[in-house]
């Protein structure tokens, strides 16, 4: 328990993005999915999902259509729009340029 | 449309929403079934691993724009709740705030309508009146009519300049004739106003020459009021005395010059050259700049005239000089510090109701805390509890608005119309409760509303959530405590201000009751009218003058129930007087800057009929007459300034008066009366014989035994003399006495009932602010009590509590007022605006109404039961 971190603030909408560049996922699936991809490492607190999927949504970075879960259960399905992807792959490289640069200042060479 | 779409796509975003978190919720519980959790325990940790569910759905929902409206419409619901839920508190707030904005928005639209809405005609910032100004005192005067010309003639600073003079109109109506207020003006008038005539033409230049058409042009009303607004009253006739006059145009309706609101007809003022010099000063001056000319260069030409003037008719106009004064200015004159006055008492009023309610809200939130805490626990944002606070205080302020708009919609109209004729409040006609007042009011309860609304709002205090549960809302913070009493010194203070404003006003009003007018009014009558002759021969005029009036006063006093009557030729506190110079005959003249005074031309027997005692000699009577040696009476006042240590009986006096230039013997010495009004102290006054200085103007004063009946049978003993003869006003001197004493009275009633509500306010804010402490610490006091402390002590230190705060209060309230009252200075008669005694009683007024606020709930405080107390420990 004690490895886990609490999401810095503004990340958790880019988790979502890229979890969702897999394929088109409910909200339990991409909480499901960021743990165990981040080999529960990452903690998210469910909660806090809805509010920045809606947030998401009135953004058009990604759109909601109700399907039939694997369980036969009616649940909101979220997918990647264009403008989701591009938003996503340059989080990405702003993100990748600040991890760097702040592993430059933590181990200088 | 839109909005039903809006209301259907929100309900459908809840219900996806629900569901969503529903569906994530069961997700959630079969994931950990399938890990080998109990059903129950998995339902259960799912909510745990998800937080706070109530939260999450408030924050997805203000991700959608729509919801800054919707959470709007929530707060405004909630407060019309929580205010329905304690009625004692919204009706006493939403009263105090009524009746705060109710008289801001009355005193605004007067204030509005009067001193800032511009003048009715074209460019009247352009507009002015040019006035002469008396030697030494620089006082505007009339303007000689000589003056007049030359400034017409040698100005470059207007565009036009017109004279006028007021004088009733003569108008026969059947048998019956009547005076109506009239204007005779030189052919400028109109087009320096700007304004055409509704039908026919103005005045034009070759009206006002010396033999020019007998015409006039009407006002609207008259109009509206003889001709029934037929239009064919264009070039019919009307008779103006003897001679019948054609009427050549009617004026726009609400067409007046606004120093002269109640004229009914203009006719042209005509001057004779051969007379302009030697005229009295008698005109008034109405003129429009020239668009390029500011004010102060007009100012500046006129003192050159007037200096070039007064090299060349030293004789008549050494000393004098003249002044540009905005029409605008001319217009509203003293009522400007009048109205300012009161607008600031009102709006002081206004603060004390805003810090009053806000004291009540502060105190509800603090007893809302556990409310708010538990709003908040519950996962409420800080700022959403702010809005709701705020939606709360700006429904009371919209609520209070409301009223005191309706307050000052129907209050106006009323106050106005209780106003007597001839109250001296300029643009009467134009004060109304508009869209001006209406946006004054929505401005002024926005920010009352946010004002009160702001301050309890600091009250939540999310920091504490716990302690706040935990005392179950009993306990306040030491700093909104402070804030509460700063509220209560302020709101003391204010009051303090304005009831010594108010106690001022007062003391100064009665002492101006008792001011002795100097002759009885009672059972006094006075008929007004300009002397009708049919004569146009100057010498026969003066002797028809002279005949007229012994033959009507010869009649009237042998009318049953007529115990005296005489005449006068300027109505004592009517607002009018005539006055030249006179120096004595035995001294070499003195320069004519210096000397003179009122001059009075009285018949027989009127100091008896006035009730005004003679102090030496004898009044006029039989002997004075046209032929007989010329003699005058004088006032207390001008024998004391005149012959000082003397007997002035028998003395002659030069006077500047009338076609003879005899000196005249001083036969009589009589008391001072206040004939320019109560509040000014008597001037020098010379009486002359009506019988020796014929006047065309003419009141008749009658003391009759009290019947009403009389007033016809005198009416009809004038109508007898000359048929022609109309009377322009019929008058009981106790009204003129009244309307003299009107202005201060109302200022005086507006003033203390402003400063009557600003002392219950407060009143009310010192009782409120002690039993609120009272309640906090009921359990302090149980304790206290149940360990033996006696009741006294309590008594005493919840009592000071609240006292200390009213004294601070009052201390302010005394160092503000005296920084303050000097303003009423220009309202107050005889009394100083630092008057002691004012002060001291109004501080002792305060200090009973504070101690009578905190000693009610001071005894609740001693009527704690120790034992309830403890138990609820």
């Amino acid at each position: 328990m004690e490895d886990r971190i609490e999401l810095l603030h503004g990340t958790l909408e880019m988790l979502i993005l890229r979890t969702l560049r897999a394929g088109p996922q409910h909200g339990h699936g991409i909480g499901v999915a960021i743990r165990a991809t981040s080999q529960e490492v990452l903690q998210v607190e469910h909660g806090s999902l809805y509010p920045a999927l809606h947030r998401l949504r009135k953004e058009g970075l990604i759109e909601g259509e109700w399907k039939l879960s694997e369980n036969k259960q009616r649940a909101r399905y979220y997918r990647l729009t264009a403008k989701g992807r591009k938003q996503l792959t340059a989080e990405e490289s702003r993100w990748n340029r600040m991890v760097e640069a702040i592993a430059r200042v933590l181990r200088p060479a | 449309m839109r909005f039903l779409h809006w209301l259907t796509r929100r309900s459908q975003e809840d219900a996806e929403l629900d569901e969503e978190l529903q569906f994530h919720l069961a997700e959630e519980a079969r994931l950990r079934i399938g890990r080998g959790e109990a059903p129950d325990s998995a339902r259960q940790s799912a909510r745990r691993g998800f937080g706070n569910v109530l939260r999450t759905k408030e924050i997805a929902r203000e991700a959608w724009t729509w919801s800054a409206l919707d959470r709007l419409a929530a707060d405004l619901h909630f407060s019309l709740r929580m205010l329905r839920k304690s009625p004692a508190f919204t009706a006493l707030s939403v009263a105090a705030l009524a009746l705060g904005i109710g008289a801001t928005t009355s005193v605004y639209s007067v204030v509005h309508s009067v001193l800032l809405r511009s003048l009715p005609f074209p460019q009247p910032e352009r507009l002015v009146m040019v006035w002469e100004t008396q030697p030494k005192t620089g006082k505007p005067n009339v303007v000689q009519t000589g003056n007049f010309l030359e400034w017409r003639r040698r100005n470059r600073s207007f565009d036009n300049m017109a004279a006028i003079e007021a004088l009733p109109f003569n108008v026969e109506a059947g048998d019956e004739a009547v005076q109506v207020p009239g204007l005779l003006v030189t052919a400028g008038f109109f087009e320096t106003l700007g304004v055409q005539p509704l039908l026919g033409h103005a005045i034009r230049p070759e009206d006002d020459t010396p033999n020019g058409a007998a015409v006039v042009v009407l006002s609207y009303g008259f109009w509206q009021r003889r001709f029934g607004g037929r239009p064919d009253a264009i070039g019919s006739k009307v008779f103006f005395g003897e001679q019948p006059a054609q009427v050549i145009g009617v004026m726009p309706p609400g067409f007046h010059l606004p120093t002269q609101p109640n004229i009914d007809a203009y006719a042209p003022l005509r001057i004779q050259p051969g007379q302009a010099l030697r005229d009295g000063r008698n005109f008034s001056v109405v003129a429009r700049l020239r668009p390029s000319v500011p004010l102060r260069d007009a100012g500046g030409e006129m003192r050159r005239i007037a200096a070039q003037t007064a090299q060349e008719r030293p004789d008549i106009n050494t000393g004098w000089s003249a002044t540009v004064v905005p029409l605008l200015e001319q217009t509203v004159g003293k009522t400007r510090t009048t109205l300012l006055v009161v607008w600031g008492v009102a709006g002081i009023v206004l603060l004390i109701a805003c810090a009053n309610v806000a004291n009540l809200l502060l105190m509800r939130a603090a007893a809302r805390r556990r409310e708010m805490n538990v709003r908040a626990a519950l996962g409420a944002g800080r700022w959403r509890l702010l809005h709701q606070l705020l939606a709360e205080s700006l429904l009371l302020a919209l609520a209070g608005g409301v009223l005191g708009l309706l307050l000052a919609y129907w209050g106006v109209p009323a106050i106005l119309r209780l106003l007597p004729t001839g109250f001296p409040l300029p643009r009467r006609d134009e004060i109304a409760v508009d869209q001006a007042a209406l946006w004054f009011t929505a401005a002024v309860s926005l920010a009352s509303g946010i004002f009160f609304g702001v301050l309890p709002a600091f009250e939540v205090d999310l920091g504490c959530l716990s302690d706040g549960l935990r005392y179950g809302g009993r306990q306040s913070t030491a700093g909104s405590r402070s804030l509460r009493s700063s509220l209560v010194v302020a709101e003391v203070a204010l009051a303090m201000l304005l009831v010594i404003g108010a106690g001022l006003m007062l003391r100064s009003w009665t002492l101006l009751r008792h001011v002795d007018p100097g002759f009885r009014p009672d059972r006094l009558i006075s008929f007004r009218m300009l002397l009708m002759t049919s004569s146009r021969d100057f010498p026969q005029i003066l002797a028809l003058r002279a005949s007229s009036v012994r033959e009507m006063l010869d009649r009237i006093r042998s009318l049953p129930g007529v115990e005296a009557a005489s005449s006068i030729h300027m109505t004592p506190l009517s607002g009018q007087q005539s006055g030249t110079w006179y120096s004595r005959a035995d001294r070499p003249p003195p320069p004519l800057a210096q000397g003179g005074g009122d001059v009075s031309v009285i018949s027989d027997s009127y100091f008896r009929t006035m009730g005004i005692p003679l102090l030496e000699g004898r009044e006029f009577d039989e002997r004075d007459r046209s032929g007989s040696p010329p003699v005058a009476v004088i006032n207390q006042t001008l024998a004391r300034a005149a012959f000082p240590g003397e007997n002035p009986i028998g003395k002659r006096m030069r006077v500047y008066w009338g076609p003879s230039g005899d000196p005249v013997e001083i036969v009589g010495v009589a008391a001072d009366i206040h004939h320019n009004g109560l509040r000014t102290a008597p001037d020098p006054c010379l009486f002359l014989p009506h019988a020796q200085q014929p006047s065309g103007f003419l009141t008749l004063v009658v003391r009759t035994n009290g019947d009403a009946g009389v007033i016809a049978a005198v009416q009809k003993e004038i109508h007898q003399v000359n048929p022609a003869q109309g009377i322009a006003e019929i008058r009981p001197m106790e009204s003129l006495v009244a309307a003299d004493t009107a202005e201060p009275t109302l200022e005086t009633s507006v003033l203390s009932i402003f400063g009557f509500l600003a002392l219950g306010l407060a009143s009310i804010g010192i009782y409120a602010v002690v039993s609120y402490s009272v309640e906090q610490r009921t359990r302090e006091m149980g304790i206290r009590l149940a360990l033996g402390a006696a009741r006294q002590v309590i008594l005493s230190g919840v009592l000071r509590e609240g006292f200390v705060l009213a004294l601070i209060g009052i201390g302010a309230g005394l160092v503000a007022a005296l920084a303050l009252t000097r303003y009423l200075a220009t309202l107050l008669y005889t009394v100083r605006p630092t008057d002691p005694l004012i002060y001291a009683s109004v501080t002792s007024v305060l200090v009973a109404a504070a101690l009578a606020g905190c000693y009610f709930p001071a005894r609740r405080a001693t009527a704690v039961d120790p034992a309830v107390v403890l138990r609820e420990e």
